[in-house]
């Protein structure tokens, strides 16, 4: 028997059985599906996340206060940033961009939850006090308007900006330059506004905030230190340069180890893509154990059609069938339930990633489906051998004797 | 002449829940080409173990098997496989047609294992129907054909691969009397056409349409009509 016979031949006692085929078939389909879709939105995360930092500007380098564990990239023991503990200042980063050499640009920032109300609307936003660099440093763009100059910060002019979230529910369809808004207790004038962004984590949203002079921020919430110094290195090749600078600097300052992270993108964008990478393969992983299941049912049904088949199969092997034919008849009626089942699967997986896409970020990558698909066969192999073996070891007579 | 099948002191014994039962007792037979031989007994007589000898389906416990002379005795299953699709052609009591099964599929089937293409496959079933008069029903599935059809489409299937012998077990033990007259004639006719045709029945009266009736009783041949 060739192997189109074969396929023929399961394709035929398949059909002759429509309904118990396809609810066999579901396990399958909604375990492939399963991974597809997780998997996807693994990769679209990864993908969105990436394309967020990128999209910062290249060569920065973050110093953070406190060990965030972050340095080296990969990953080593995390800790969280002590904000209220800095010990970094304004000054430091002055003095940082006056040391040149690998350091192109250093600029700081201060985040504070406030409030922000026009006339009688208002947004729980954050006020980020920055560096007139902060914009160029992360590659900000103004929509309207302009960013700081250094004037507006060195005289703590109060001015500022805000991002696009902000705009929308404070002004809606009107123009925000020039009109003044409460920042807390203080009236600041608006000088621009940010294009849209997004956000790199729920904690960091570009659009929701307004922008104003750190040293007003300092003054205002009395704040002696800044949160966070971000630095910009001359070129690729410099970054490391610059990271030793930096901490040589911050040591000579008297801050001790624990005192402060220098962080560099690159290497922070490594360990986040570690990470979710980790993290998606563990959804696949999940998933797939959903297939397993699938397989176990796949395994149940076509043990029970061997025994509900078995004066067939006895008939079979009287006019001439021999063990290994019937062995790869029932082994191919598996294997084929899978392959549809992975198949109806891979459509609907792609489908359901595709729609899921307009609220978050997705992306089927095609080595997903390869292996959606070889393993679907996998299993219709591993799971349909034992059913198949009872049914090529059948005695005829006994079998045709089958009651 | 060669016979076509020729059995010497065969025995079969079966282990039922640690008795061993004798089937067959040292039986000794020979059949010619062209023969119409009926073997009858009652139950337990070892008829049925006789017709799974001589259909390959069973080797003996003792004793050597020719057929065409070739000692089928000690084959391997693939082997013995190869002969049943090649040179026997078995008709059942129960008919055993594949359900939900086009008649024409059904009679094809003993040519899919022996590697015949399917044009030529559907071109020599449909001959093989023909031949059983049922042209007209080559697409029905079994319960839409009466008892009498199906057995005939079972007959069919029996003949697609031109066997030496065919075996019936009972042929109409699961027919009225029309039906079951019907399949004789068509057994009969099918002798005349030079076909050997070996019938098992436990019926003595359908044993007399054959030209041979071999007794079998405690698994020993009582009665040979032919023997010398």
């Amino acid at each position: 028997m060739d192997i189109f016979e074969i396929f023929r031949l399961s394709i035929t006692a398949l059909k002759a059985n429509k309904i118990r085929s396809v609810l066999t078939m579901l396990g399958i389909i909604i375990g492939v599906m399963c991974v597809i879709l997780l998997i996807s939105l693994g990769s679209g995360l990864q993908g969105y996340i990436t394309k967020q930092f990128e999209s910062l500007g290249a060569n920065t380098i973050y110093v953070l206060p406190g060990k965030v564990g972050l340095e080296e990239g990969g990953f080593q023991q995390p800790g969280a940033p002590n904000f209220s503990g800095s010990k970094l200042t304004l000054g430091h980063s002055r003095d940082l961009k006056r040391l040149g050499g690998a350091i192109l640009e250093s600029g700081a920032g201060i985040e504070i939850p406030v409030t922000l109300k026009f006339g009688n609307v208002a947004k729980y936003a954050k006020a980020q006090g920055v560096t007139d660099n902060f914009f160029s440093i992360y590659n900000i763009k103004v929509e309207e308007g302009r960013v700081f100059t250094k004037a507006d910060v060195d005289l703590k002019r109060k001015v500022a900006l805000i991002g696009q979230t902000v705009k929308e529910k404070l002004f809606a369809n009107s123009d925000p330059l020039g009109k003044k808004i409460l920042v807390g207790e203080e009236r600041y004038e608006i000088i621009g506004v940010t294009e849209k962004k997004g956000s790199l984590s729920a904690n960091n949203d570009f659009d929701n905030a307004a922008y104003l002079p750190i040293t007003c921020t300092q003054d205002q919430f009395g704040r002696k230190n800044v949160m966070f110094i971000i630095n910009q290195a001359k070129d690729k090749e410099s970054i490391e340069e610059a990271k030793v600078q930096i901490k040589r600097y911050l040591s000579k300052k008297g801050l001790k180890e624990d005192d402060f992270s220098v962080v560099d993108q690159a290497s922070l964008l490594s360990t986040i893509n570690q990470i979710l990478g980790v993290l998606t393969l563990a959804l696949g992983g999940i998933a797939a154990i959903s297939l397993l299941v699938g397989g176990i049912g796949i395994m149940n049904i076509m043990l029970v059609s061997v025994t509900e088949r078995t004066k067939e199969i006895g008939l079979r092997k009287a006019v001439g069938a021999r063990a290994q034919d019937i062995l790869l008849q029932f082994l191919t009626e598996a294997v084929v339930l899978c392959l549809c089942g992975g198949g109806v699967g891979i459509l609907l997986g792609v489908g359901g990633s595709f729609l899921a896409g307009r609220w978050l970020p997705t992306a089927v990558p095609l080595w997903s489906v390869f292996l959606a698909f070889g393993f679907s066969s996998l299993v219709g192999l591993i799971f349909g051998v034992a059913p198949a073996y009872k049914a090529a070891r059948l005695d005829p007579i006994e079998a045709l004797r089958y009651e | 002449m060669k016979p076509l099948v020729e059995l010497v002191k065969v025995s079969k014994k079966f282990k039922m829940d640690g008795v061993c039962v004798t089937a067959l007792n040292h039986i000794s037979l020979t059949i010619k080409r062209g023969e119409f031989v009926a073997i009858t007994g009652a139950s337990g007589s070892g008829k049925s173990t006789l017709m799974h000898l001589l259909g390959c389906l069973d080797r003996p416990t003792s004793g050597k098997i020719y057929l065409n002379g070739q000692e089928v005795s000690q084959l391997s299953q693939n082997q013995l496989a190869k002969i049943r699709n090649q040179e026997i052609g078995f008709i059942f009591q129960a008919f055993n047609l594949l359900p939900r099964t086009s008649a024409l599929k059904n009679v094809e089937m003993p040519l899919i294992y022996a590697n015949v293409p399917s044009k030529r496959r559907q071109q020599i079933a449909k001959e093989k129907l023909a031949m059983v008069g049922l042209l007209d029903r080559l697409y029905h599935q079994p319960n839409q054909l009466s008892g009498g059809q199906q057995q005939r489409v079972a007959i069919a299937r029996a003949l697609v691969n031109n066997p030496n012998m065919i075996l019936a077990d009972e042929p109409t033990g699961n027919l009225d009397s029309k039906a079951g007259r019907e399949i004789m004639k068509l057994l009969h006719q099918l002798h005349q056409h030079k076909h050997t045709i070996i019938l098992v029945t436990h019926d003595l009266n359908l044993a007399k349409v054959a030209k041979r009736q071999i007794q079998l009783k405690d698994g020993e041949i009582v009665k040979d009509t032919h023997a010398k």
